[in-house]
C-alpha cells in the first residue's frame, strides 16, 4: 500500500513537473498567436463610444457601430454619432489592405489607398491600421519573451515584438504585457519606426469582461506621448454571438 | 407638384414606420456664410443662411429619406454675369440682350432629396430624388453629367436627381447599377444608365453606359439645342508603388454636334507626418485650346453649366495638412493649363465645438483679363460655419 501511494506521489509529481515545463516552454509566437486570435475573434457586433482628448484638453466624441468578420480581416464602421459623420462608414477589407469610405451626404463612396492606413482616424490615436487589422503582430513582428512581470497588478508575460525587414510595421518594435490567465494584453507600448528607443504611444486595455465565453477589455485608451494627446474606446455593446453576412462588407452594405 | 410631393414625404413618414414600427430620425445643419468680394476696385458682400432639415425612416427594408433646404440670401444679392466676362466678350452681346444676364439670388425653399428605397442584401431599388455621384476624380467627373463640381470647392453637397435606380450586387465587389431619369414622358430622350462595377485586387474598375438629352445654347443667336448624346464611360481607382492612383475617361457621341471626349487622371498620397497631396490632370476637349479662342458660348455655357470648361486642359492640385486634431489647413490651386492662368485657394478648417466647423476659404485669381482664372473674377474670402444636429 505505501509503495502504491509512493507510486502515485512520484507519477503526480512527474505530471507536475512536466505540467510546468510545458508551460514554460509557452513560445513568445503561441502567446502572440493566442492573444491576437483571443483579441479577434471570429465575428462580433457592437456599439463603440471613442473619445478624443486634444492637447488642449478639449474632448470629441464619436459614436460608431462595429462589426467584424473572419477574426477581424473584415471590419465595418457606421457612424452614428456627432451629426457632422452621421452615417458615414468605413469599409476595411484584408486587414485593412483596401480601404473605403461612404459619405451619405453625396452617396459617394471613396477607395482609400495604403498610404491612408497609417493616418488617424477621425483626428484619433488611432490608425486605420489599428482598428482594421487583424493579424499585424504576427504577420509584421518577430517576437521575442522577455520573462513574467507583474503589470497592473497582474502577472504577464512581457514581449518585445521587432518590426521584420520589409514587412509594413507602422513601429520599429512593440513591447507588448500579456495576462497570463486570459492571454489579454494590458499594455502595448509602440516605438517610433525610425528611432526604436522613441515612445510614440501607449495602449492601456483595462476592464476586462468575459463576453460570449471571451475575455474582453471593454476599455481602451491610447496615450499619444509625441502629440501629448490620448483617445479612449468604450465598448457600448459588444457580442460575439453573431452570424454577420458577407453582403454586410460590401458597398452596398456600407450604404444600408 | 410641390405639393403632391410633401403629402407624398408625409405618407411616406407616417404609414411605413407606423405599418412596421420604424423610427424617424430628424437631423441636419445651419450654415451661416458670408462672402467678401474685391472686383475692379469695388467691396462686395453677400451673405446667406442656409438651413437643412433631413428625415430618415427606416422600417426593415424600407428607408425613406428626404430633406428639405431654405436659403436665405442677404447683401448683394443681384450681379450682373457681363461683370465677370472679358470686354471683348462682353461688347460682342447685343445691348437689348444685356439684361438676360443679370441673376438674382433669390431665397428658396426645396426639397433637395426625396425617395424611398426597398432592399434586401443584394438589391436595392430607390425611386425619388436621390443622390447620383459618379467618378472616381476629386474635382471633376468625366462620367458624371449629373452634377457640375465647383473646382473652388469640390466637395460641398449636390443637389438630388429624380429617378429610378436598381442596384445590384452579383459579387462582393462586382454590381450593376441600372437608372432611368425620366424627362416628362419621353422615353426617348430619358435619361438610361447602366454601370458595372468589378473590384479586382487593390482596384476597383467601372464601365458605364449612358444615353440621355443634351441641352446646348447658342449665345449669339439664343437658340437651344436639345439633342442625344451617348456617353460611355471607363474608371479606376487603385494604387501603384504606394501612390492612390485613379482616372476615369468618357468618349460622347453626339446625335447633331461633333463627338468629344473627357479624361481625368489623378494620384495623391500621405506622408508620415499627416501632409496629403493631390494632383489630377483634366481634359475636355470641348475646351479651347487657347484663350484667344473663348467666345461668348464657351463663357457663358461654362456658367450656366452647360459645359465643364472653358479651357481644353486644366490641373489640380492640394495640399492639406492636419495643423492640430481640431485644424486643418489646405492649399488648393487649380491651372488652366491652356491659357497659363491660375486660382489658389487656400482653407482653414476648424472643429470649433463638438457640432461646430468653421471654414475660412480664400480666391486667388492670377490670370490676366481674356484667361479663365482671371483677376476680373476678383479676389475674396468666404466665412462658412456649419452647426450640426
Amino acid at each position: 500500500m505505501p509503495r502504491k501511494i509512493l507510486l502515485i506521489a512520484v507519477l503526480i509529481l512527474c505530471f507536475g513537473v512536466k505540467a510546468k515545463e510545458k508551460e514554460k516552454k509557452v513560445t513568445a509566437e503561441e502567446i502572440i498567436e493566442t492573444m491576437t486570435e483571443t483579441l479577434n475573434p471570429e465575428q462580433s457586433e457592437g456599439v463603440v463610444e471613442m473619445t478624443i482628448t486634444t492637447s488642449s484638453g478639449r474632448e470629441r466624441t464619436f459614436v460608431y457601430k462595429a462589426y467584424s468578420k473572419n477574426g477581424g480581416e473584415k471590419s465595418l464602421m457606421k457612424y452614428l454619432e456627432p451629426g457632422r459623420v452621421k452615417n458615414q462608414s468605413i469599409l476595411m477589407l484584408n486587414n485593412a489592405d483596401d480601404i473605403w469610405m461612404y459619405f451619405p451626404g453625396t452617396n459617394r463612396v471613396r477607395k482609400l489607398a495604403t498610404h491612408a492606413k497609417k493616418q488617424k482616424v477621425q483626428g484619433s490615436d488611432f490608425s486605420y491600421e489599428d482598428l482594421g487589422s487583424s493579424n499585424e503582430f504576427e504577420d509584421d513582428y518577430s517576437s521575442v519573451l522577455l520573462g513574467d512581470k507583474e503589470k497592473e497588478g497582474k502577472l504577464c508575460y512581457k514581449l518585445e515584438l521587432t518590426a521584420k525587414e520589409n514587412s509594413n510595421a507602422g513601429y520599429s518594435r512593440l513591447v507588448v504585457w500579456v495576462e497570463k490567465e486570459s492571454y489579454v494584453p494590458l499594455v502595448i507600448d509602440y516605438y517610433h519606426e525610425k528611432d526604436p528607443e522613441l515612445l510614440e504611444k501607449e495602449l492601456i486595455l483595462s476592464d476586462v469582461k468575459t463576453i460570449d465565453g471571451i475575455p474582453t477589455p471593454m476599455k481602451m485608451v491610447m496615450y499619444n506621448k509625441l502629440d501629448n494627446t490620448e483617445t479612449s474606446m468604450n465598448f457600448r455593446e459588444l457580442t460575439y454571438d453573431v452570424d454577420l453576412p458577407d453582403d454586410l462588407f460590401t458597398e452596398m452594405g456600407m450604404k444600408k | 407638384m410641390k405639393g403632391r410631393v410633401f403629402f407624398v414625404v408625409v405618407l411616406g413618414f407616417t404609414v411605413i414606420p407606423v405599418a412596421d414600427a420604424g423610427e424617424l430620425d430628424v437631423f441636419g445643419y445651419f450654415e451661416p456664410q458670408f462672402i467678401y468680394l474685391y472686383q475692379n476696385g469695388n467691396s462686395y458682400q453677400m451673405n446667406s443662411d442656409k438651413l437643412r432639415i433631413d428625415l430618415k425612416s427606416s422600417a426593415s427594408n424600407v428607408e425613406f429619406g428626404a430633406d428639405v433646404i431654405y436659403n436665405l440670401y442677404f447683401g448683394k444679392k443681384s450681379w450682373d454675369i457681363l461683370d465677370f466676362l472679358p470686354s471683348e466678350i462682353v461688347d460682342e452681346v447685343p445691348s437689348g440682350m444685356r439684361s438676360y444676364f443679370r441673376y438674382t439670388f433669390n431665397d428658396t425653399l426645396y426639397l433637395d432629396n426625396v425617395y424611398i428605397r426597398i432592399s434586401n442584401s443584394r438589391i436595392a431599388c430607390t425611386f425619388g430624388k436621390q443622390q447620383i455621384s459618379l467618378g472616381t476624380g476629386y474635382f471633376s467627373n468625366p462620367v458624371d453629367v449629373f452634377n457640375l463640381k465647383d473646382a473652388m470647392d469640390p466637395t460641398y453637397e449636390q443637389t438630388g436627381h429624380n429617378g429610378g435606380r436598381l442596384d445590384v450586387m452579383l459579387l462582393n465587389r462586382t454590381s450593376v447599377m441600372f437608372l432611368y431619369s425620366p424627362i416628362e414622358s419621353d422615353w426617348n430622350n430619358s435619361g438610361k444608365l447602366i454601370r458595372l462595377k468589378v473590384g479586382l485586387g487593390h482596384f476597383d474598375f467601372v464601365l458605364t453606359g449612358y444615353e440621355f438629352q443634351d441641352k446646348l445654347t447658342d449665345f449669339y443667336s439664343v437658340s437651344v439645342t436639345n439633342e442625344r448624346r451617348r456617353l460611355t464611360g471607363c474608371e479606376f481607382v487603385g494604387e501603384i508603388f504606394g501612390l492612390g492612383i485613379w482616372g476615369e475617361g468618357a468618349y460622347n457621341f453626339m446625335e447633331t454636334s461633333d463627338d468629344f471626349y473627357e479624361i481625368l487622371i489623378g494620384s495623391d498620397y500621405t506622408f508620415e507626418s499627416g501632409l496629403y497631396v493631390l494632383l489630377e490632370y483634366h481634359r475636355n476637349e470641348r475646351g479651347e485650346t487657347g484663350y484667344e479662342d473663348y467666345n461668348i458660348n464657351d463663357w457663358l455655357r461654362f456658367y450656366l453649366g452647360e459645359s465643364k470648361t472653358i479651357a481644353r486642359d486644366q490641373l489640380y492640385g492640394m495640399i492639406s495638412y492636419p495643423l492640430t486634431d481640431l485644424i486643418g489647413l489646405q492649399l488648393m490651386s487649380i491651372v488652366s493649363v491652356s491659357d497659363g492662368s491660375s486660382a489658389f485657394i487656400p482653407v482653414i478648417d476648424y472643429n470649433i465645438f463638438e457640432n461646430v466647423d468653421l471654414n475660412i476659404m480664400g480666391n486667388i485669381y492670377t490670370g490676366s483679363e481674356g484667361r479663365v482664372y482671371n483677376s476680373k473674377l476678383g479676389n475674396g474670402v468666404v466665412l462658412r460655419a456649419r452647426v450640426y444636429f
